[in-house]
């Protein structure tokens, strides 16, 4: 499972980055999408399969599922994760 | 000869010249069918994920010896006053798409961390384009962002494997000592550069 996660600030996603990528995580720092939050910033797109704990002991204010693209084009689509 | 029929023989060319070329040949467009011709393993996986990727119909994959021949139709059959828009959109205006010249691994200067952060979330932001550029240029230590160990580096490979051109300049390389470990694309002269700067719209960022 994929999902994105949002931070308060792009500072703190970068250190959410940095502590998940040591603990062994596959993550990777995009753009917020524009579907997610309109203002310019940050977040992480992560593997979270099993290790959805490590995800949240990073403080993110917002989680998100990575749906697949709309069909036609290449940006993906995301749905609030409870 | 079926002359809707295009044949585009990219055997022996290196990488990434056959995904370069069929995208230009199918962005020219003019024919119902282009068959290429290609003696790669890997020039073909990138011809075949181009053909996915810019919607096309692949009628045909068919390997003899050391040579596939890939058969691919632009978009729908039938409809070809409305397929030569949709294969444009999907793989980039045709002529004088843009140049995206890149001068340094971050954009702006006045915080070298902000900075690099930025041109991370650009070259990923390309990858969901559904128009990306024709071409990066990469000169100066924009060279730093193909090399292996770059965070960029996964984000351009996606790019050259839909048929983006990734040129690195041949002098920065050498300047930072970083030829061996150049991760994508290929090596060029400030000649090809000037050229391509010269030949349609190009965006500078650096």
């Amino acid at each position: 499972m994929r999902l994105l996660a949002t931070y308060p600030s792009s500072s703190s996603a970068l250190r959410a980055e940095h502590r998940l990528k040591a603990s062994g995580l596959a993550v990777e720092l995009i753009p917020v999408p524009r579907q997610v939050r309109s203002n310019c910033g940050f977040c992480l797109l992560v593997d979270a399969g099993g290790s959805l704990e490590s995800l949240r002991a990073t403080g993110p204010d917002g989680l998100w599922r990575v749906l697949d693209p709309e069909p036609g084009t290449r940006r993906r689509r995301y749905e609030p994760y409870p | 000869m079926n002359p809707t029929r295009r044949t585009l023989d990219v055997r022996s060319l290196p990488c990434p010249q056959p995904v370069i070329l069929t995208r230009k040949a199918m962005a020219e467009g003019g024919f119902a069918a282009l068959e290429i011709l290609v003696d790669d393993a890997a020039a073909r996986e990138n011809i075949l994920k181009f053909a996915a990727w810019a919607r096309c119909e692949v009628d045909e994959v068919a390997t003899e010896g050391t040579v596939t021949r890939i058969v691919l139709r632009p978009a729908t059959p039938g409809e070809a006053a409305e397929a030569a828009p949709v294969v444009h959109a999907a793989v980039g205006a045709p002529a004088g798409a843009a140049t995206v010249l890149l001068t340094s691994d971050g954009i702006g200067s006045a915080s070298p961390d902000l900075a690099r952060l930025l041109m991370r979330g650009f070259l990923y932001t390309l990858t969901e384009c559904d128009a990306p550029p024709l071409r990066i240029i990469l000169m100066n230590a924009g060279v730093r962002l193909a090399l292996e160990g770059s965070d960029s580096l996964d984000n351009l490979r996606t790019l050259a494997d839909r048929g983006v051109d990734v040129i690195a300049c041949g002098t920065c390389l050498e300047f930072y000592k970083s030829t061996e470990i150049l991760g994508v694309g290929r090596i060029s002269n400030m000649y090809e550069i000037s050229e391509h700067l010269l030949s349609g719209p190009s965006v500078v960022l650096g």
